[in-house]
């Protein structure tokens, strides 16, 4: 699949079908992937394909001038075709390289449950629907359940909705939503005041870096309503009263367009749990108005369409 | 001297230009009562409320909000309101999962000639409120017992 991926992308920038490749290339540390975006065909042998892709790259997209071929797993491919909804990619510059995704591995996870630092570890690989971890030169095989990220486990599309050559196989969606849902459900049975409580305890911790803001490609605005001052919506400091009416306004700008690839709660410096979040604003936007986002390049955007009835019963 | 009163919950309501608010005029003219918890705020169409006034006012101490327009098919904009309720209905739904009161988000349809259905509206809306009590969801700082102080505003 990685030599595969590697010639594509090498013959896509020699035929001059596109300006850009964006991709992964191994990252500087142990079971670390770092995007590679690049014009140079030599380039093209950097590209990988392995568990530890993370980033969205779709990210990337409104950022570079061209053509673009650009590698997507499943969820990247929903938030390219959510781009695509909102004019802000021409689907003639893309050309989409998709992988059906057999998961990413969460190291924090791989590290509790080894017992051992990622250091100590020799390799961690996809082993057909298992994830086989090799440590002290002996190779142990775990079910994905107990590596993957939350969001991967409850992945409904790891197959790209939208490619142009498609690396693998089509796999087929297998989401386990008891696994992935494990936080979720705590908080699902709280009171409501427990529950604000406890976002009001997680956002006093919100330095306010705004890295779960730059690492989503569905938040795109030129100018954050945070930078605004006439209104001024909320105060520059992180106080947690702010930190999270910014956090629940910007969940509420990218309904829709939140495919729930998780990466807002990976960049968080801080730990917070914003995939709780993301996730309920997804479910919630699934109920009322069965809208899964990027899943129709068709499609106008969640909040500028309307049907004639919905959602009568929250109205007087 | 400060004189002990009942807390009387504090409502700010986002009326449409065509329908709700002239609903409320004829409220005025009609010379029914409604209670005078409500402050109201006139804007263009339903369609003009951004979640961002909903949390800013609840941020500011308001006890509830209330978002009302045209009613489905009467927009004077043709599609305003059929946007507002999705945008509404989203916030009101995910402000609820955060652990927000759902009686503190409210939104309904009232037209011109509603005067009645407005009064009756204002009036629910703040019985609900008083039933779940004062915004206490952004205080400024904890008092020393650890309850919440009351935000201003």
């Amino acid at each position: 699949m990685e030599q595969r991926l590697q010639h594509q992308a090498k013959a896509l920038l020699e035929q001059g079908k596109v300006d850009w490749i964006i991709g992964f290339e191994p990252g500087s540390l142990k079971f670390t992937t770092t995007p590679l975006i690049t014009k140079d065909k030599n380039d093209a042998d950097r590209l990988v394909i392995n568990p530890f892709m993370v980033n969205n790259l779709a990210n990337f997209l409104t950022e570079v001038k061209g053509r673009v071929g650009i590698v997507a797993k499943g969820c990247d491919s929903r938030s390219i075709v959510s781009l695509i909804q909102d004019n802000k990619v021409v689907i003639e510059d893309v050309v989409i390289l998709g992988i059906p995704c057999p998961g990413i591995i969460d190291l924090g996870k791989v590290e509790r449950l080894v017992g051992k630092d990622r250091d100590e570890l020799d390799d961690i690989t996809w082993e057909g629907d298992k994830v086989a971890i090799k440590v002290d030169g002996e190779k142990k095989e775990f079910p994905a359940t107990e590596v993957l990220f939350d969001n991967c486990l409850a992945c409904e599309f790891p197959t790209p909705q939208e490619y142009d050559i498609l690396l693998g196989e089509p796999r087929p969606a297998a989401p386990n939503l008891a696994a992935s849902r494990k936080n979720l459900e705590g908080l699902k049975e709280l009171t409501p005041e427990q529950r604000w409580e406890f976002w009001e305890n997680e956002f006093s911790r919100c330095i306010r870096c705004y890295a779960c803001r730059s690492i989503c490609p569905a938040c795109f605005c030129q100018r954050c309503f945070v930078e605004e001052t006439e209104p001024q919506w909320v105060l520059p400091m992180p106080r947690w009263q702010d930190n999270l009416i910014f956090q629940i306004v910007r969940n509420i700008h990218v309904a829709g367009r939140c495919t729930d690839c998780g990466e807002c709660e990976r960049a968080c410096p801080v730990n917070i749990p914003l995939r709780s979040l993301t996730k309920e604003m997804y479910d919630i936007v699934d109920e009322l108005f069965h809208y899964k986002a990027g899943m129709d390049k068709e499609a106008a955007p969640l909040l500028t369409a309307y049907e004639f009835e919905e959602a009568e019963d929250l109205f007087r | 001297m400060k004189q002990e009163t009942e807390w009387e919950p504090k409502l700010v309501g986002f009326l449409c230009k065509w329908c709700s608010y002239a609903g409320a005029d004829l409220a005025g003219t009609s010379r029914k009562k409604y209670p005078a918890n409500i402050r109201i705020i006139k804007v263009p169409c339903s369609g003009r409320v951004d979640p961002l006034f909903i949390l800013k006012a609840l941020r500011l101490g308001f006890d509830g909000v209330l978002v009302s327009g045209c009613h489905p098919g009467e927009c004077h904009y043709q599609t305003g309101n059929y946007r507002a309720r999705r945008r509404v209905a989203i916030t009101k739904k995910f402000l609820e999962s955060v652990g927000i009161e759902p009686q503190r988000i409210q939104a309904s349809w009232v037209s011109a000639s509603e005067g009645g259905k407005f009064t009756e509206v204002v009036a629910e809306v703040t019985k609900g409120l008083k039933e779940i009590g004062p915004n206490q969801l952004f205080p400024e700082e904890r008092r020393g017992d650890g309850t919440k102080a009351t935000a201003p505003g």
